[in-house]
């Protein structure tokens, strides 16, 4: 009985060293017991009326010999069972259906959640690329197991156990002969199923490999067409293609042999009854009325076994998917945060903080401060840590030594929305959501009319917007060309905007701004959010020079900080970077 | 002035366009099947092969035993029993064979497909222009290549053998039926007939709640990768709960696509075993009145009931083959959409060729463009560059400097007017030539995941085979040795796609590199150094000047100072290219000009 221990428990017979169990499949169902035994109920229940239909004919035919029959009475119960049947049937695709999408949709809500709550590196970390083919193909795995396999694993496994009862009882020693097979059927399961749970995380990393081939020659489409360089994504394609396509291979190289072993392995058994039995009938130590119940039972053991090795597949696929799925969800939540809601005064403060990125240090013993309502301007060489200064003011990113200070207090004790809304990022590379131009501006839920209005203003976009057939209804595209790169730039600080914060905080906004509208966007700044603390990320000290302070930033450190008169005197990098700026900067004067 | 030859603009949104509603019969419907097996005739002809004989070897199987035990054990012959025995052994490995033949070479088939039909979508992919990626969402494409297309495998793998041969069992029994009692034959297969109608009448419903399962499987997608290429404003506009519920609302759609699906192509199952169930009833009904009237013997009915077994049982297995076949088809809709794009840019052939100076390098002849459904962007626009000098666009944002750059490196075509590369319509050139004559940094540049050194010589085919020694010597030579110490680990230092761990600058110093050692004639700078800080800048400014005095350098900048060296300057508003004739007049326009942006 060894195999029926083994395959009733589809965890640990693909993983000999399982999880710990609310991560296995089978912690997984749990909460779906109810609905799961709805379901084995009803096949079961429906593959035993199934068998009624012979047997009542076989009665007909017999009582019509004995000229008994009652033609009209047999032909209306037997069209009852027919419907019968039609029902439960019916109702059995209805219950695994459902049962199935329901597990489906039940865990992408889990797993999202949990990446919902976790933090951007964490993303970046697995790749969206990756968390892709968990939310679909690797749940879809989980699904297909739910629809197909569970419940003809388990009708078989109990008429596994039926069936060799009845054949121990006619004669032990037979029955025992031909339950031998059992545990050669078992181990060869065993030992294709571990081998297959690798291959089949093989699988599905190739699969990941494939997202991400394809994501990135989306994305780089129009540098693709630039350099006429189709080929050597072509290439790219075909190497994680042929990869899937080999794993896949090995898989099945796998199952094409595991399916013919054991049906060949049934077949030994039926060779046995015949020889045996035979003998055992000859001797006359058996009758041929036994001997033929012996092979009708066999005959029953026999197709479940069978299933078993069909759906062990669908088994082995699942387990696989599951294991990648609850890596995601058993990984740990990110510090909770504070919670301390304050309206905030607009002081910020770094204090020594180090930040290390891929094992490199990537801010070194940094402070900083600037006290509310003043204007900070930070420039440096490109990669001095500018943009990560500013994630860690976000709190995207965290410290790994030092503080972060709003109004005095840390920055892990303010309650994460309280703190998103008074705190205002514009990203350097712009981000458009497929949403209508009022919903990625009004990005956060609490964004009333009227502050979009005036962020909308202050970004000089409302003469854009009115051209605009749909006004800010417009819906604006993931790659749209509708949109110029100063147009999406202007956008990203109205979006900061319209949650009226009282720290701003700009990664390079000027860059693709030009020069007059970058001037009137920075005056409606100071004049529609009096009071606010700016810190701006520049490359252009003409832009700063009035600032209160600009932070000279080289390879993680705090080169200098001061007022641009100040830093003209004391810092010969500074006015190294200045003289960079000077041969033009007439220009720029007459600009502004 | 020639009109263009094909319209600039073209629909390319997947989904938006016209489904494939036509009724296909079951014939035409394996039709469109059989290109994607054109190489697989032998594999699938082996298989069938092997098909038939584990058939037979399970039908003869039991014979061989009901022999023995009639002959053999009756008469107590044991001898017989064991000679028995090793045929009906012999029998059972010759199925050993066939059924490991039969999985593995349709599986084989299965995923030969799925492999073919990935590589044919995704060159399709390379082959349509930028237009068709602006128009869909790269999950949703990504949703196409990786789920629709095992639809197809997993209908070739499993579901193709099943159904030849459950055809191949179910007509010769029912040959057999109808030639021992042709009454009693035809009445048996009523049921069948009644399903096969239905079976037929519902089709096209299965495939269409197929096809939305699978549209709304591609939209979540759409949603996740969205979603999570933008994570970092969600999380730091505190909007965790827009992923949730985005992605809750189209998963809960995803849901009852599915679910309605699944009982579309379900319903099946219940159907045809009612229809076995019916054929029962029918034939001991029917056969019991034709033994009444003894037009039948007990013994024949018998045998009858025996082969409506055998004719309905592999119909029922046509049932799960069925659903699968329907699924495989929705997928093959999904993907036909994708293959059957065209792309609207085909090389032209050559028109005759102008008369133009020998230092034209590129002329937009009364060029107009407009972005599908928006606005014209450019209109009725002529200008010449000339070669060796330097022109900056300048203009206010949105005023069509980016498509204007895009239209000289072919990215689009224009609407109405022509693009004259070297005198010739740029339309009629080669990719390769084309490609290989004009540099071009995009405003957001990309890296592919890989090292610095995959990136500058992604897609340069003469530089692709330099050693690392060559490759920095050749840097050297071009002066670019200085920006890549900017990188810790030099050429091997890992740059992601998608990541963070390179910044924006430095991504616009790789780019910049990349298009320098390609040696174009025509070099486009889109807004390529906006995120560098102006001391490297100067240094990229010393690499452009030495570049060979041929070589023609479009800038477009914000920065007055990328600008001032110019040898022209244009000024792009609303549609309109002006020469500025000098930078005081182009600051002029700028900061008074008539704005309508």
């Amino acid at each position: 009985m060894r195999t029926t221990a083994l395959t009733s428990d589809p965890v640990s017979a693909a993983t000999p060293a399982p999880h710990s169990p609310p991560s296995g499949l089978s912690g997984l169902l749990r909460p779906y017991a109810g609905t799961i035994a709805v379901l084995v109920a009803i096949t079961v229940v429906a593959n035993a009326l199934t068998l009624v239909v012979p047997r009542l004919i076989a009665n007909a035919v017999d009582d019509f010999g004995r000229g008994q029959l009652e033609l009209a009475t047999v032909t209306r119960e037997l069209l009852l069972v027919a419907l019968g049947v039609f029902v439960l049937t019916a109702l059995q695709t209805l219950v695994q259906v459902y049962a199935s999408e329901r597990v489906a949709r039940d865990l992408r809500t889990r797993l999202t959640a949990k990446i919902a709550a976790q933090d951007h590196f964490y993303v970046q970390n697995v790749t969206p690329a990756a968390l892709l083919t968990y939310l679909t193909s690797d749940i879809d795995a989980v699904k297909m197991f739910v629809a197909l396999a569970i419940a003809s694993l388990v009708a078989s496994v109990c008429l596994i156990i039926g069936a060799s009862a009845l054949l121990l009882s006619i004669d032990w020693e037979l029955g025992l002969a031909v339950l031998a097979m059992l545990p050669i059927i078992g181990g060869t399961f065993f030992v294709v199923l571990r081998r297959v749970s690798k291959l089949f995380k093989k699988s599905q990393e190739a699969i990941d490999w494939l997202n991400k081939v394809i994501n990135e020659s989306i994305l780089g489409a129009a540098l693709i067409r630039l350099l006429h360089s189709e080929r050597s994504e072509y290439d790219k394609f075909i190497e994680a293609n042929t990869r899937a396509r080999d794993i896949s291979l090995g898989i099945l190289r796998l199952f094409a042999s595991l399916i013919p072993v054991i049906m060949f392995a049934t077949n030994l058994a039926t060779l046995t009854i015949l020889v045996l039995g035979g003998r055992f009938v000859i001797q006359g130590d058996m009758s041929l009325g036994d001997f033929t119940a012996f092979n009708s039972y066999l005959a029953l053991l026999i197709f479940p076994v069978i299933m078993i090795g069909f759906m062990s597949n669908v088994m082995a696929q699942a387990n696989a998917s599951y294991q990648r799925v609850a890596t995601v969800l058993d990984a740990p939540d990110p510090p909770k945060g504070g919670t301390l809601r304050a309206e905030l005064r607009g002081d910020v403060e770094v204090s020594h903080v180090s930040v290390t990125l891929d094992g490199k240090a990537v801010l070194k013993d940094l402070s900083l401060t600037a006290p509310a309502g003043t204007r900070t301007a930070v420039i440096g060489p490109t990669a001095a840590g500018k943009t990560q200064l500013l994630y860690l003011l976000t709190g995207l990113l965290r410290p790994a030594t030092g503080t972060v200070l709003y109004d005095g207090r840390n920055l892990d004790e303010y309650d994460a929305q309280s703190l998103h809304r008074q705190v205002g990022f514009v990203f350097q590379d712009s981000v458009i959501f497929n949403l209508t131009l009022r919903e990625n501006i009004a990005f956060d839920k609490a964004v009333t009319d009227e502050s979009l209005e005036k962020a909308i203003a202050t970004a000089e976009l409302t003469d854009f917007i009115s051209t605009l057939p749909a006004g800010l209804d417009t819906v604006v595209s993931e790659r749209g060309t509708s949109l110029s790169g100063g147009q999406k730039q202007r956008i990203m600080l109205a979006r900061a905007l319209a949650l009226n914060p009282r720290v701003l905080l700009l990664d390079d906004f000027t860059a693709r701004v030009d020069v007059s509208t970058e001037k009137k966007i920075l005056d409606n700044v100071r004049r529609n959010y009096p009071g606010i603390t700016l810190l701006s990320v520049t490359q252009q000290i003409a832009a700063v020079e009035d600032y209160d302070q600009i932070v000279l930033l080289m390879e993680g450190e705090v080169l200098a900080a001061g007022t641009h008169a100040r830093l003209l005197e004391t810092s010969p990098e500074y006015v190294q970077i200045y003289d960079s700026q000077r041969s033009t900067s007439h220009y720029e004067l007459h600009a502004r | 002035m020639t009109p263009s030859a094909a319209p600039a603009t073209t629909n390319y949104t997947l989904g938006k366009t016209p489904a494939y509603e036509h009724q296909p019969t079951v014939v035409a419907s394996v039709r469109r099947l059989a290109p994607l097996m054109a190489d697989e005739r032998q594999r699938v002809t082996i298989a069938f092969v092997a098909v038939i004989l584990t058939s037979l070897a399970s039908l003869v199987a039991p014979l061989v035993i009901s022999r023995t035990v009639d002959t053999f054990i009756q008469n107590r012959d044991f001898a017989g029993v064991v000679r028995q025995a090793a045929l009906l052994l012999s029998i059972y490995l010759v199925s050993l064979v066939t059924t490991y033949v039969q999985t593995q070479s349709m599986g084989r088939v299965g995923r030969n497909v799925l492999f073919r039909v990935r590589n044919a979508l995704f060159t399709r992919l390379q082959e349509l222009p930028l237009d068709f990626f602006n128009q869909n969402k790269a999950g949703d494409l990504i949703s196409r290549i990786n789920n629709d297309t095992d639809k197809l495998n997993q209908f070739f793998a499993q579901g193709l053998v099943q159904l030849l041969g459950s055809l191949f069992q179910m007509s010769g029994t029912a040959i057999f039926l109808v030639s021992l009692n042709p009454r009693l034959g035809i009445a048996a297969l009523l049921p069948a007939v009644g399903v096969a109608i239905v079976t037929r009448a519902a089709s096209p419903w299965i495939r269409r709640t197929n096809v939305r399962s699978l549209q709304s499987l591609g939209s979540m997608s759409g949603e996740i990768q969205e979603s999570l290429s933008h994570f970092k404003v969600i999380v730091a506009f505190n909007r965790r709960d827009y992923f949730r519920e985005k992605f809750g609302a189209a998963n809960t759609h995803n849901f009852s696509a599915a679910v309605a699906s699944g009982i579309a192509s379900g319903m099946f199952i219940p159907l045809y075993g009612l229809a076995f169930t019916l054929a029962q009833i029918i034939v001991m009904a029917y056969g019991l009145t034709l033994i009444a009237t003894s037009q039948l013997t007990v013994g024949l009915l018998i045998a009858f009931l025996l082969y409506v077994n055998s004719f309905y049982m592999p119909l029922r297995q046509l049932a799960a083959v069925w659903a699968t076949f329907q699924l495989a088809l929705a997928g093959l809709d999904r993907v036909s959409a994708v293959l059957a794009l065209e792309s609207n840019m085909p090389v032209v052939p050559t028109s005759d060729a102008p008369p133009s100076a020998e230092d034209d390098v590129l002329t937009f002849d009364h060029v107009s463009f407009a972005y599908p459904g928006g606005t014209e962007v450019l209109h009725d626009a002529t200008f010449t560059l000339k070669k060796g000098r330097t022109y900056a666009l300048v203009g206010p944002t949105g005023g069509g400097k980016t498509t204007t750059a895009s239209l000289m490196a072919r990215l689009y075509d224009p609407g109405q007017g022509r693009v004259l590369l070297d005198g010739r319509d740029i339309r009629s050139w080669e990719p390769e030539a084309r490609t290989q004559r004009i540099g071009f940094i995009l405003q957001e540049p990309f890296l592919f995941t890989g090292t610095i050194r995959d990136n500058l010589l992604y897609g340069n085919r003469r530089h692709q085979h330099l050693s690392n020694d060559q490759l920095l010597a050749l840097l050297e030579d071009r002066k670019l040795d200085a920006l890549l110490r900017r990188f810790e680990s030099g050429l091997e230092t890992p740059v992601s796609a998608t990541g963070d761990a390179i910044s924006l600058g430095q991504k616009q110093i790789i780019a910049f590199m990349r298009a320098v050692l390609r040696d174009p004639e025509l070099l486009v700078l889109d807004e390529a150094t906006a995120n560098i800080d102006t001391v490297t800048e100067e240094l990229l400014e010393q690499i452009l000047e030495r570049l060979p005095s041929s070589t023609t350098k479009v800038i477009i900048a914000h920065r007055l100072n990328t600008i001032a060296n110019a040898d022209e300057i244009f000024f792009i508003n609303a549609g309109a290219i002006t020469p500025a004739g000098s930078m005081d007049h182009a600051l002029e326009l700028l900061m008074h000009g008539k704005r309508e942006s």
